[in-house]
């Protein structure tokens, strides 16, 4: 197998979401090497050995492989299926009615046999450069221009010409569109193929994009946004635990302060820490989970879930006509399921934010102490009922800080019956959080400001 | 350390021969490692064997197995090498006359100091070195098998220090220069994926994953340490860890436990699995009270089940 299959291979594989350097690929190119083709599952282990570096991708490798190595594996059975598949030469081949040379040409290429045609599309194809379609409306123009590198023009014309002669030679033109129509789905397929491997990958990393910046509102229809959420939980996770390792405090660590300290004859000029402390951070968050905005709670909660090895002690609550807390539904069910069943259980509409704050206090006073975050994720809007803000600067002064997430934009944030104005003085931070893109923000700022 | 490895086929053979039996995914990892100089990162559950094979893989390649065990605030001074302080000031104390001797002749200040210049360097030499693992490794007569145990139980920053060792092997040390490995040895790091582990140091590895064994596999591997135990017992045991490994469980029965229980049971005499006696060994194979008590509510069922093939 030629080094380019493999790295086409690799593109195909980053286009699915895998992350692969170039010495990666080329270790899987030595490894590829060494243990040979023959044995198609040693083949397949020593990919996964060099390229697969977690265990969340291995699914999009199984995948990606199978598709890539099905497709042109010349061991397989698939190049005589596709073969079978193309049409038998056209009905009685005309050369003696072909004097141009064009003419000619097209009644070669209607001669030829199945295997022909396939080993000529096979040919085309590799002269054309696949990797760079992007979105699912070019395979029409990437199928045409296969279609032309192989010779087909030649055929259309042929056609053309044909429906101009005697009723004999229109029957033979109708023939030959219909030979043409199954050239045609083959020449389509195997474009479909090739823009799965290749353009699929680069129309996600466009649509990710696309994603992350659309409002929570609409974005409950895409069905791989719990995939992208979780994903960018990972990716901040793993920001966060670095930056908490390097500052350090705790006990004093005795013997390594002093053997550090012989080589300044005694004096202790570096001091060595035993341990960090464990972190004492406490987060709770309130979200309303009324009709307005429930798509963005649903969010949040997945969010801070996804993220629990840098934020393991969240307490949840939610709030529409009542008010209760969901931790539990979070630690028996996973975050999706659980988002749904909360929303089940407590949405509706009429939401009153002084009876929330009552609520919340009467239940988690004795709790609230300064290493506590509290989150609000709510409109404001209040109904027209008391707006209890005393209550949430009762709230305030016992824990560290209180933040306030809104979905609306800010400019709405006082129209109406939103009453945001008299919970900001209490709220150390107040942002809109209406896409993707403004939730990492926040959370990223909150693990911030956690250390 | 054998230099010649012919097929992936002779490192299977060889594994199964001191008892370990594998997939053949992972003779493949040892023999891409060995072949490509690659270290291999092994991941995988608690119990599925990585630490025993580094030492199958030792074995096999008859080098000897040098063993680095990560924990929290794991850094240099004992990974690497340390100076050996006290060793140093106790030279001092009684090279002191020795040295007075030296510089009684010396006129100035300057040239004192340039006569204790070249004696200087003896006091950052070999006989000062206190080799840790790492250092051990690098500069041992024959190729070795390294193998840094829990990498994600330590730091971020010891992984970042290891980067250097993983993809060069080779290792600064201020006072020494660089020292490079005399012969190249085959790095094995494990980790039982208690944090995420960088993306440099994944991308300077093979990645090797071990899942829990096939009910095949298994059986294959209980029959090798376990010789003794009936094999109609054997089956009954692998089926019902398997279908045990299948449940809501806090902590899944991994290989190990597999094989205390097997032993187990073939102290107490058993031929086949039976309530009471099943009832009283679980906790050999699960470790916390939930998870007991749990399999205690399954077992009926589950030994009916089995009574009726």
């Amino acid at each position: 197998m030629p080094t380019r299959r493999l790295s086409e291979f690799v593109q195909a594989l980053r286009g699915a979401g895998l992350r692969i350097s170039p010495d990666e690929a080329s270790q899987a190119m030595d490894a590829a090497a060494l243990v040979g083709y023959a044995q198609r599952q040693r083949f397949h282990d020593a990919l996964a050995l060099t390229l697969v570096k977690q265990q969340q991708d291995r699914s999009a490798f199984e995948e990606t492989f199978a598709r890539f190595f099905e497709a042109e594996d010349p061991r397989s059975d698939s190049p005589q299926d596709s073969a079978s598949s193309m049409p038998s030469p056209a009905a009685q081949p005309d050369p003696a009615s072909a004097q141009t040379p064009e003419a000619q040409q097209a009644e070669a290429l209607l001669a030829s046999t199945p295997e022909q045609l396939q080993q000529r599309m096979a040919e085309a194809a590799a002269e054309m450069d696949f990797t760079q379609m992007e979105v699912i409306t070019q395979q029409g123009i990437y199928t045409r221009r296969l279609l032309m590198n192989m010779g087909m023009g030649a055929v259309d014309d042929r056609v053309l010409q044909l429906d101009q002669g005697s009723p004999a030679q229109q029957a033979r033109a109708e023939q030959l569109r219909q030979w043409r129509t199954r050239v045609r789905e083959q020449a389509a397929a195997q474009v479909r193929r090739q823009f799965l491997l290749h353009g699929a990958g680069k129309g996600r990393a466009l649509r990710e994009q696309t994603l992350r910046a659309v409002p929570f509102r609409d974005l409950r229809e895409f069905r791989d946004v719990q995939a992208l959420v979780r994903k960018m939980a990972r990716r901040l996770a793993s920001l966060h635990q670095r930056r908490t390792k390097t500052s350090r405090r705790g006990m004093l660590d005795a013997r390594r302060t002093m053997v550090a300290s012989i080589r300044h004859d005694g004096v202790p000029a570096k001091l060595f820490w035993r341990r960090r402390p464990p972190r004492k951070t406490r987060v709770m968050v309130i979200c309303d989970v009324s009709s307005s905005v429930s798509d963005a709670a649903r969010f949040l909660l997945q969010f801070l879930y996804a993220m629990n090895d840098v934020l393991p002690r969240v307490r949840s609550f939610a709030f529409a006509s009542r008010f209760d807390e969901i931790t539990g539904d979070f630690a028996r069910y996973s975050p999706e399921v659980a988002v749904g069943q909360v929303l089940d259980r407590l949405s509706g509409s009429g939401t009153d934010y002084a009876e929330m704050f009552r609520a919340f206090q009467a239940r988690c006073e004795r709790e609230l102490d300064a290493h506590t975050t509290v989150i609000i994720l709510g409109d404001a809007r209040n109904n027209y009922l008391p707006d209890g803000a005393e209550t949430l600067q009762a709230i305030r002064r016992r824990v560290k800080q209180v933040w306030w997430l809104n979905p609306e934009s800010r400019s709405r944030w006082n129209s109406g019956d939103a009453v945001m104005d008299r919970y900001l003085p209490h709220c150390r931070l107040a942002r809109q959080c209406a896409t993707l893109n403004d939730l990492e923000r926040v959370v990223d700022s909150l693990l911030g400001a956690l250390d | 350390m054998k230099t010649r490895i012919d097929s992936v086929e002779e490192i299977t053979r060889s594994f199964a021969g001191q008892g370990y039996i594998c997939s053949e995914q992972i003779a493949l990892a040892i023999y891409l490692a060995a072949q490509l100089h690659k270290p291999v990162l092994v991941e995988g559950p608690p119990g599925v064997g990585k630490t025993e094979l580094a030492k199958a893989a030792a074995a096999f390649l008859e080098a000897p197995l040098i063993r680095l065990q990560c924990y929290e605030g794991l850094d240099e001074s004992r990974a690497l090498y340390e100076w050996k302080y006290g060793k140093q000031l106790l030279y001092t104390q009684l090279l002191r006359d020795k040295l007075g001797g030296m510089l009684a002749d010396t006129d100035s200040l300057e040239a004192s100091m340039e006569r204790l210049g070249d004696l200087g360097e003896a006091f950052y030499s070999d006989t000062f070195l206190e080799p840790r693992p790492l250092l051990h490794a690098l500069r041992s007569d024959e190729p070795a098998v390294l193998l840094i145990d829990e990498i994600d139980k330590a730091d971020q920053e010891f992984e970042a220090f290891l980067l250097e060792l993983l993809s060069d092997f080779q290792i600064s040390i201020p006072e020494l220069g660089t020292v490079k490995a005399r012969h190249q040895p085959l790095v094995l790091l494990t980790s039982n994926d208690q944090r995420e582990l960088s993306d440099a140091l994944k991308r300077r590895c093979l990645h090797l994953y071990i899942p829990y064994p096939t009910a095949e596999l298994e059986a294959q591997i209980v029959a090798t340490r376990v010789p003794d135990l009936d094999v109609r017992l054997r089956e009954q045991l692998v089926a019902f860890i398997q279908h045990l490994r299948e449940q809501d469980m806090k902590k899944l029965p991994a290989i190990s436990e597999t094989l205390d229980w097997a032993r187990a049971l073939v102290l107490l005499h058993a031929d086949s699995l039976e309530h009471a006696q099943v009832a009283d060994t679980l906790n050999l194979v699960l470790k916390t009270e939930q998870d007991v008590s749990l399999a205690r509510e399954l077992l009926p069922a589950w030994l009916r089940k089995l009574g009726k093939r």
